[in-house]
């Protein structure tokens, strides 16, 4: 990861969403993406060039965008159809990403264009969200990582975020997933947790 | 055999797709719907001859998948008929800028005219506005003339919106009227909604507010929404609009569903139905 006097940067075509840029790098934004948040805590698997990404839950594509300045190819998911404009603007601007427009929950309806991926990213906001991550995860290479932006109060808000966690962490290893690291995106987020995780 | 989006394998024998992003979207549609392919592997479409090498790969494949995501966003919007709802909420917001934009300039002439009351003004709405043109000054003139295009615009868009509605909800609008069928589509938030709509919903749609606080305070329930609109519910006497209103939207419900699902006029079913409305006015 490039930084830059304390700014999390990326290498790409900028004013995707108004961000601002130092030494023609794009900034990028902790308050605008959760992923970034996550690097400005010291945690989060380290983009490389042959990386490929599954991201489910694209939305305006801010997130995505930085993320293919880094990688090799991106495949954005994303259900809802404004949003989706937004991202094709995006993905009309760089050669990697590939947009798709379905819900995460239904993988066999992208399963004909998605390839194997060294690194699968979810940020939904739906009360299934442990339940997307295991379906998606045929397509995550052995040794490959997971990224699970966790939205306690998305799964149920009557309930602490703290148990609504530890129940999903618990369902997640009893899935086959092998939960590394947790970590509560403060102070930018407050009420979401990541898990860093891998195939077990 | 496999199937992948850029052609299909058997053993050593690989028969590549007809490169045109258009086609491979339909391709790819089909062979999601078929639930039996594999993870797609670029190494292969190289081997199938289909792409030279992997940049070329992404460059097609990224130029499939936008050729099908515009496709299936068409398609929905299609679907929903998005188009008639925005119409519709757009005439609405204009009706509410007409007025308040009205309220602002006759609170501006009476700032320049210190003899003018309220209390003397019986015209309203259009010919307010010529009404305040005879004498205004320069600048409120020019804002005055920007209103009256607005009200001429708001004519436009409500004749659209009428006719729209005839085409896409013949049956609601057979019953009450092209315009009013398109609020209650909007309202309940489209053609889809609105046909999964209980009569008692319908009837209440666009009284919001009345109905939270009957909900939440105990307040008589409202009677009728948009279906106020129709002639026959705000011309039938005080005592009887709450039963018109009820035997209009029991009506209109079956006549939605009929416009979502037969997408078709049903003459006969309008017929039975106006008569049925016509009688819940006469009943004292």
């Amino acid at each position: 990861m490039i930084w830059i006097e304390g700014h999390l940067v990326s290498r790409g075509p900028g004013g995707v969403y108004g961000e601002r840029m130092v030494q023609g790098l794009r900034v990028w934004d902790p308050k605008r993406s959760k992923l970034a948040a996550l690097y400005h805590l010291g945690k989060g698997p380290e983009l490389e060039q042959k990386d490929r990404v599954l991201y489910l839950g694209a939305a305006n594509g801010t997130t995505v965008s930085h993320i293919a300045d880094y990688t090799e190819v991106v495949y954005a998911v994303e259900h809802a159809p404004r949003p989706m404009q937004d991202l094709l603007v995006v993905a009309g601007q760089r050669k990697n990403i590939i947009p798709i427009l379905a819900d995460a929950g239904r993988p066999e309806l992208y399963v004909p264009i998605v390839e194997m991926v060294d690194l699968i990213y979810q940020d939904v906001a739906s009360p299934q969200q442990v339940d997307i991550l295991i379906r998606n995860i045929s397509f995550l290479e052995p040794d490959g990582n997971l990224v699970l932006i966790l939205k306690p109060k998305s799964i149920d808000v009557t309930r602490s975020p703290q148990d609504v966690a530890q129940e999903a962490l618990a369902d997640l290893e009893e899935k086959g997933v092998l939960i590394q690291d947790q970590v509560w995106l403060l102070p930018n987020y407050p009420d979401h947790v990541v898990f860093l995780c891998k195939r077990s | 055999m496999e199937s992948y989006w850029f052609g299909d394998r058997e053993g050593q024998a690989c028969r590549p797709a007809p490169n045109d992003s258009g086609l491979l979207a339909e391709r790819i549609e089909l062979l999601a719907g078929t639930g039996n392919v594999s993870i797609p592997n670029w190494r292969i479409a190289v081997r199938c001859g289909f792409v030279s090498d992997r940049s070329e790969y992404l460059r097609v494949l990224q130029e499939a998948a936008i050729n099908l995501v515009i496709k299936n966003l068409e398609r929905g919007y299609q679907a929903d008929h998005s188009g008639l709802i925005q119409m519709v909420r757009m005439l609405e917001q204009v009706d509410c800028t007409i007025n308040l934009l009205t309220e602002r300039a006759v609170d501006w002439y009476r700032a320049t005219r210190p003899g003018f009351s309220r209390k003397l003004l019986l015209p309203s709405g259009r010919k307010l506005i010529t009404w305040l043109h005879r004498d205004a000054d320069e600048a409120l003139s020019e804002v005055l003339d920007e209103i009256e295009r607005l009200i001429e615009q708001r004519t436009t868009l409500m004749k659209k919106v009428s006719q729209r509605a005839e085409e896409v909800l013949p049956n609601c609008s057979a019953l009450a009227g092209g315009l009013v069928a398109a609020r209650l589509a909007a309202e309940a938030g489209g053609i889809r909604e609105l046909a999964m709509m209980p009569a008692s919903s319908i009837q209440v749609l666009g009284a919001k507010q009345a109905l939270f606080s009957h909900l939440s305070t105990g307040s008589p329930p409202p009677k009728h929404g948009v279906v106020y609109q129709h002639g026959r519910v705000h011309g039938a006497r005080r005592e009887n609009r709450g039963k018109v209103a009820r035997t209009l939207s029991s009506k209109l419900a079956i006549a939605a569903r009929i416009d979502y699902y037969r997408k078709e006029l049903d003459r006969e079913f309008i017929e039975k139905a106006a008569e049925r409305i016509r009688e819940a006015g006469r009943r004292a």
